[in-house]
C-alpha cells in the first residue's frame, strides 16, 4: 500500500491540536500522526507517540557487555601476565571491580547512543525525509501518513479547515 | 530574551521572536573578527610555546625540571590532578541540573559541557608529559606485542587511565548528544559550508514528536550514567595518591575528599567561564544574575564542605601526632607557609563569608573575583598534596623542596592557553549557548495572576502523564 505524507503548517499549538483531531476525526491512527517542532511538545498535545520505547534496554545490554569486556581484560591480565608477589593472590578483587565497573559504564554510555540513534531514526542521509525549517520560527508543522486519493484530500481539507497556513501532500517518510 | 515582542498570554516561547532568539544565543559564531584572530593567535603562540617546552624537555631530559629525589611528582602531576578537578563540574552539574529538572539550568549547560571536555583533554596530557621518555608512551596501551610487556591492572594508575578514558568520551558524547537539536536549528538558519558542516552534525535530527520523546529519555539515562562516572574518576584520582604508603598521602578520606574539591574548583570555573562568555558574546539577557547566584549559593556550600573535609583530616593527623604524618603538617608551618596560607584563605576563609552575602552572589565580578580565588586556593591545594608529602617524606637526610622551573611554568602556561584555545574555537564553531532548552524552557513558563501580581509559572509536562506509553 502506498502512502503519501499531508503536511501541514500551523501557527501555535492550539490549532496544530485542532488539526490534530480533525485528522483523527477521519478517521486516522493515532500513529499515522505526528508532529515536527522546534520544542518538545507534550505527549497527547497534538500528537500521541503510540510506539514503545525500547533503547532503554540497549542501556543495560551495553552495560553487561562493557562489564563482560572489563572482567576479561582484568581476568585476561591476571592469567597471561601473573604478577607473582609473595603471599598475594594473582587474581586481586578490588581493582578487577573498579577497571569492570568503568568498561561496564562505557559500554552502557555507547549501548545508550547507538541504540538511541537508531530508535530516533537519525542519520537517514539518503532517505528524503519530511521537513520544515519553518519549525524554527515557532511554526508546528503537522504530519499524516495517508492514503493517495481520498484519504488524501480529506486530510488537506481537515487541516485547512483547523487553520493550517500551508497544507501540501509530500513525497518523503516521516 | 531580547527576542520577547509580545507582552499578551500564552507562554514565553509563543511572545517571542525564535529566529531573533537564534540570532542572539549564536552570536559567537558569526565570521571571525579581527580581534577573534588576535586573541586566538595569541593563544597559539602560548600553547606552541608550551609545546616547545615540553619538546625540550623530552630531549634535554627530566632534569630541566625542578624534580629530584624525593620529590618525584611535581608541578605537572599537581595540575593533571587539577585540571581533571576542572573538568568535573561541567558534566556533573549540567546532569544533576538535568536530572532535578532545574529550571535555570538551560545557559549554562552548553558552556559547563565544553569546560569538562577541553579540562580533561588537557589535564589528560600531563601523565604523558610527566613520565619521561614520552616517546614510549604506548607500553601504557594494553595490546599483545612482542616486548611481552603489559600494563599493570593492579595499578592505581592504571585505574585512573580506564576512568578518564571512560570520562572523557562519556563527556564528549553527553556534549554532542545534547548538541544535537541545537545543530538541526543552526543547519536550517546557516548557509554555505556552515549548512553541510551541521547538516552531517545533526544527523538529520528534525523535531519529530517520536524524536523528541526519545531525545529526552536518552538524555536522562546518559545524566543518570555520567554522574558516578565523574564520581568515579576523582575518587580513583584520589586513591592514586591514597594507595601509596607516604605520608599525608595514606588516608581513607582522600576520595571524597578529591570529589569534593573537584566539584568545587569545576563550579568556580564554570563562573568564570560563563562570565567571560556573558561578556565576549553579549548573552546578558541569557546568563542573568539567576544563573550566577545559583551557581554562587552551590559554591558556599562547596566551600564549606571543603572546609569540613579539611579540618576532618587535619583534626586526626593533629590528635594522633604519627611523626611521620605531622612532619608534613609541619611543613605547612615552615617552608610551605605562604601557599598553605594561599589555599585555606582563598579556599575558606575568604569565599565562605562573602559567598554568605546575596550582595557577593548577584555581582557577577564579585562571585567572577570569589571564583578566581578559589581556582587558585585549589591549585595550591593540589600542589601541597602532590608536593610536601613527597618533600618530607621518611628520612630527614633526603628532605628536599622542591619549586618549579621556567620549563614547567612553560608547559603549564601552553597548557592553559591550550584550554582556552578549544574553547574560542569551540565557540565559534559550535551553538555555545543550549538553544533548544532555553526554548523548552521559555515554552513551558507562562505567567500566572496570583492576587495582585503576575508571578512565572513553569509547566511539568513529565508530572502530567506524558511517557504512559514508554
Amino acid at each position: 500500500m502506498s502512502v503519501v505524507v499531508v503536511v501541514g503548517l500551523f501557527d501555535g499549538i492550539g490549532k496544530a491540536a485542532g488539526g490534530g483531531n480533525a485528522l483523527r476525526a477521519l478517521p486516522l491512527a493515532e500513529d499515522r500522526i505526528t508532529t515536527l517542532s522546534s520544542v518538545p511538545l507534550p505527549d497527547g498535545a497534538v500528537s500521541r507517540d503510540t510506539r514503545r520505547i525500547r533503547f532503554p534496554r540497549a542501556t543495560l545490554a551495553g552495560w553487561f557487555v562493557g562489564a563482560l569486556a572489563g572482567l576479561a581484560l582484568a581476568l585476561g591480565t591476571y592469567l597471561l601476565y601473573p604478577l607473582i608477589t609473595g603471599g598475594k593472590a594473582i587474581v586481586s578483587v578490588p581493582p578487577t571491580l573498579i577497571i569492570t565497573y568503568e568498561v561496564a559504564m562505557l559500554g552502557a554510555l555507547f549501548g545508550t547512543v547507538v541504540a538511541g540513534f537508531r530508535e530516533m531514526g537519525l542519520m537517514r542521509f539518503r532517505t528524503k525525509v519530511i521537513h520544515d525549517p519553518r519549525i524554527h520560527e515557532g511554526k508546528i508543522l503537522l504530519c499524516a501518513s495517508v492514503e493517495p486519493g481520498d484519504q488524501e484530500r480529506r486530510a488537506i481539507e481537515a487541516m485547512r479547515e483547523a487553520g493550517g497556513i500551508e497544507v501540501r501532500a509530500e513525497e518523503g517518510v516521516l | 530574551m531580547n527576542g520577547a515582542t509580545n507582552p499578551g498570554g500564552g507562554n514565553h516561547l509563543e511572545r517571542t521572536d525564535q529566529g531573533g532568539l537564534y540570532r542572539e544565543l549564536s552570536r559567537s559564531n558569526l565570521p571571525a573578527t579581527k580581534r577573534w584572530y588576535a586573541v586566538t593567535g595569541l593563544l597559539l603562540l602560548v600553547t606552541l610555546w608550551g609545546v616547545g617546552c615540553f619538546v625540550y624537555m623530552m630531549k634535554v631530559g627530566m632534569g630541566v625540571t625542578g624534580l629530584n629525589r624525593p620529590v618525584m611528582w611535581g608541578a605537572l602531576i599537581a595540575s593533571f590532578v587539577f585540571w581533571i578537578g576542572l573538568s568535573h563540574s561541567g558534566t556533573l552539574i549540567s546532569a544533576i541540573l538535568r536530572i532535578t529538572n532545574a529550571t535555570w539550568r538551560a545557559p549554562i549547560l552548553r558552556g559547563a559541557e565544553a569546560m569538562t571536555a577541553f579540562a580533561l583533554m588537557v589535564g589528560g596530557l600531563f601523565p604523558l608529559i610527566h613520565i619521561g621518555r614520552n616517546w614510549r608512551f604506548y607500553y601504557m596501551i594494553p595490546y599483545p606485542n612482542s616486548r611481552q610487556l603489559w600494563p599493570n591492572l593492579r595499578s592505581p594508575l592504571m585505574w585512573d587511565a580506564v576512568a578518564i578514558n571512560t570520562y572523557l568520551l562519556g563527556s564528549l558524547t553527553f556534549l554532542y548528544f545534547g548538541m544535537i537539536p541545537d545543530l538541526a536549528i543552526a543547519r536550517d538558519h546557516a548557509t554555505g559550508w556552515r549548512k553541510k558542516f551541521y547538516t552531517v552534525l545533526a544527523l538529520g535530527f528534525r523535531g519529530s514528536h517520536n524524536e523528541w520523546r526519545r531525545y529526552h529519555v536518552a538524555s536522562t539515562i546518559f545524566a543518570i550514567l555520567i554522574i558516578p562516572v565523574a564520581v568515579s574518576v576523582h575518587s580513583i584520582v584520589g586513591w592514586d595518591f591514597a594507595m601509596a604508603k607516604v605520608p599525608g598521602w595514606h588516608s581513607t578520606i582522600f576520595a571524597p575528599y578529591f570529589v569534593t574539591g573537584a566539584i568545587f574548583s569545576g563550579l568556580a570555573g564554570v563562573v568564570l567561564v560563563m562570565a567571560v562568555l556573558r561578556k565576549a558574546y553579549r548573552l546578558e539577557s541569557a546568563l542573568t544574575t539567576v544563573q550566577f547566584e545559583n551557581l554562587g549559593k552551590l559554591l558556599c556550600t562547596m566551600s564549606l564542605l571543603w572546609g569540613y573535609f579539611y579540618f576532618a583530616e587535619f583534626l586526626t593527623v593533629w590528635y594522633n601526632r604519627n611523626p611521620e604524618e605531622w612532619e608534613v603538617y609541619r611543613s605547612y608551618g615552615g617552608h610551605y607557609l605562604p601557599l598553605w596560607l594561599v589555599m585555606v584563605v582563598c579556599n575558606f576563609v575568604v569565599p565562605f563569608p562573602l559567598l554568605c552575602m546575596r550582595r557577593v552572589r548577584r555581582s557577577i565580578p564579585a562571585l567572577c573575583f570569589v571564583s578566581f580565588l578559589v581556582v587558585v586556593g585549589m591549585y595550591a591545594e593540589r600542589f601541597l598534596i602532590v608536593v610536601t608529602s613527597l618533600a618530607r617524606r621518611n628520612d630527614p637526610f633526603i628532605w628536599h623542596n622542591y619549586f618549579p622551573t621556567w620549563v614547567e611554568f612553560s608547559i603549564l602556561a601552553g597548557a592553559l592557553a591550550m584550554f582556552l584555545l578549544l574553547y574560542t574555537v569551540f565557540a565559534k564553531l559550535f551553538p555555545i549557548m543550549a538553544i533548544s532548552d532555553i526554548q523548552e524552557r521559555l515554552f513551558q513558563a507562562t505567567d500566572r495572576v496570583v492576587g495582585g501580581t503576575t508571578v512565572e509559572s513553569i509547566a511539568r509536562p513529565e508530572a502530567s502523564g506524558e511517557g504512559e506509553h514508554g
